[in-house]
């Protein structure tokens, strides 16, 4: 039985140093993105497939591109607090509101332009290749797909024909 | 207690219980129903007392001969490998998912705004 006990436990113990060893060095490259100091960028430097030369310009562009972007964020949500207020105090449409909801709209298609155009800028600095799937990519993750106002509010009409059969039928 | 019995006192215990008589009737089937009971309790333990004997000596006859234990192994050795793999694949994935996520947060302000708010 001595024997064949430590068969059995070897076998196990192979085992579990294969299964350690595979997903150890299996994320090894995941891992080490994480510890970079811009684990973002470092993923898209080994998704795009970027040279040290076209990843150190992508990043300089990035970071001249994140000031006015944090700029952007902090005006939307401004407007978007000063709009919450009015709403607050409102019981029609006035032309304050009117006024607010221009410029954010106005700021928002701002925003979506300058994005854009960040995204051209990088995909040009990647290969051809990459430069456009990176451009594909991104148009569908970001607002730019208008995908996520349009699902949003599909969601919140579906949510309501949900709750109330009625409420999505025109009252005539 | 006592290490030896009283003879008299053995002959009067036997008088006594012949004496006795029961006259409480036993519920139906009582023989059949303990038979019953004694043939579960011991069927139990047997069953599984067998099949761990059972590999037991399938271990202790197998296993030492080479070819069953490299086989053994090296079958194992074959699931770890693919299990480790296939677990570094999955978090490999997600880990990929996450940081794209992150940059996509980090040049889009709709998603910025809706984060701060």
């Amino acid at each position: 039985m001595k024997k064949a006990g430590l068969i059995l436990a070897a076998g196990l113990l192979l085992a579990g140093a294969a299964f350690a060893g595979f997903y150890y060095f299996g994320t090894a490259p995941s891992r080490a993105m994480l510890s970079e100091p811009q684990p973002a960028l470092a993923w898209l430097k080994k998704e795009f497939k970027l040279s040290d030369a076209e990843f150190d310009r992508i990043t300089r562009l990035h970071e001249a591109y994140l000031p006015q972007c944090a700029q952007h964020c902090a005006r939307i949500a401004e407007l978007n607090r000063k709009l919450e207020d009015l709403l607050n105090q409102a019981s029609s449409v006035t032309p304050a509101i009117q006024n607010v909801l221009a410029e954010r709209a106005k700021m928002r298609a701002d925003c979506e332009a300058e994005m854009l155009n960040h995204f051209l800028q990088i995909s040009r600095m990647m290969p051809p290749e990459q430069g456009q799937r990176y451009l594909q990519w991104v148009e569908q993750q970001t607002c730019l797909s208008g995908q996520a106002m349009e699902q949003a509010h599909q969601a919140s009409h579906s949510s309501i024909l949900h709750s109330n059969p009625m409420a999505g039928e025109h009252p005539l | 207690m006592k290490a030896t019995q009283d003879p008299e006192e053995d002959s009067n215990l036997d008088k006594v219980l012949k004496q006795w008589v029961v006259n409480t009737s036993l519920p139906p089937r009582f023989q059949e129903q303990v038979w019953q009971r004694i043939a579960r309790a011991e069927a139990k333990p047997e069953t599984t007392a067998t099949f761990w004997v059972l590999v037991r000596r399938l271990i202790e006859a197998n296993l030492p001969r080479p070819k069953f234990a490299y086989s053994y192994v090296a079958i194992l050795l074959l699931v770890g490998t693919i299990s480790g793999a296939w677990a570094a694949q999955r978090e490999t994935s997600r880990l990929n998912a996450a940081l794209g996520s992150r940059y996509v947060q980090s040049v889009d302000p709709y998603q910025k705004v809706s984060i701060t708010q």
